[in-house]
């Protein structure tokens, strides 16, 4: 087991087991291919590219063609839409949802295949795992609800945010400091947290289940029978995999939702 | 061991995390519970409870996930 430990310790030049020295390490993109200007082509921007290709070849394929009867390819993106359409936007939002039904279809579809990178042979990096997405996304959603609400309402959405008429004059300062806190710091910042969380949780699980579990069975020349350890690891591993799939959608699904919610609470601001 | 603060913070914020999570985990059951009952009670709503209960549960959450920041800040 020492040999182990010993053989385990941080390899500089690999990088494969060292810990990030500083919180900063993981909201920061390393090793750049190569540098336009200020900008730098990492990985993980070359995956947001590929996810932003994915979504855009998924739709111009699967709906280019409006057919009585379509392949199995054409009616999976149909109801995909259909989902988005009539489940998140049409039930949440109300009539007026269908205006903002391009927007729910492209965060769902983009933070899906982000988030399904994670379980995808030779990628297994999921691109919301880093802050900068999750955030830069729920940004998005936070300028259009806030956008909306001003739209409808003008000042008064911010006034009766701070000074609410509904509810008893005693307690209305107080009920205002919380609504102006969580309306305008507490959901954009959860919205994004809750996807960053959840996938780096998850790749960070299977990285170190699978992960240690490969190199303790590819020790096993030096270590001989204690090497069986990665066995039960490696098998904990793929069973988190089939989990991980169900929460990449389940994650993208709640995004979406809460997206729309939030645009819903600013048009139907008064109740 | 003695002086090293860094140390000592980590562990605080590990501790921290957990009370943060001891809520919301409480009230996400109890949520999830209760969405439960409500669709055996009325199994052709289920489709809306289960949206209801998706909001209900990122809500409750939110504590958590604050947690979760505060110990990377910390």
């Amino acid at each position: 087991m020492d040999q182990l430990i010993l053989a385990s310790e941080c390899d500089v030049v690999n990088e494969v087991i060292c810990a990030p020295t500083d919180v900063r390490d993981l909201f920061e993109f390393t090793d750049a291919w190569f540098t336009i200007g200020n900008f730098q082509f990492t990985r993980t921007v070359f995956l947001i590219f590929l996810a932003a290709f994915i979504v855009v070849a998924l739709l111009y394929f699967g709906l280019r063609r409006n057919r009585l009867v379509p392949s199995k390819f054409e009616l999976t993106m149909e109801s995909t839409v259909e989902f988005v359409r009539d489940g998140i936007g049409k039930d949440v939002i109300g009539p007026e949802g269908s205006k903002y039904v391009p927007y729910l279809l492209a965060i769902f579809l983009f933070i899906l295949v982000g988030n399904l990178f994670e379980v995808t042979p030779l990628i297994n990096f999921p691109i919301t795992s880093r802050m900068a997405i999750p955030f830069f996304l729920s940004l998005v959603t936070y300028v259009i609800f806030v956008f909306v609400g001003f739209k409808k309402y003008g000042f008064r959405f911010l006034g009766d945010t701070i000074w609410p008429k509904h509810v008893p004059i005693g307690l209305r300062w107080l009920v205002g400091i919380i609504e102006l806190f969580s309306v305008f710091l507490l959901r954009p910042l959860t919205l994004a947290v809750r996807l960053f969380a959840n996938m780096l949780a998850g790749h960070l699980m299977l990285t170190l289940l699978l992960g240690s579990g490969v190199i303790f069975i590819l020790a096993f020349p030096e270590i001989g029978a204690k090497a069986l350890v990665g066995i039960p690891w490696f098998a904990l591993g793929l069973g988190i995999f089939v989990f991980e799939i169900v929460v990449a959608v389940l994650q993208a699904y709640i995004f979406t939702l809460l997206s729309a919610v939030y645009i819903q609470s600013s048009i139907h601001f008064e109740h | 061991m003695e002086g090293n603060i860094e140390l000592l913070k980590g562990a605080i914020a590990l501790i921290g995390y957990g009370l943060a999570a001891v809520g919301p985990g409480i009230g996400i059951g109890i949520v999830v519970g209760n969405a439960i009952t409500a669709m055996a009670r009325q199994p052709e709503m289920a489709g809306t409870v289960r949206t209801t209960m998706f909001l209900g549960i990122a809500f409750t959450e939110a504590l958590a996930l604050i947690g979760f920041v505060l110990f990377f800040i910390a």
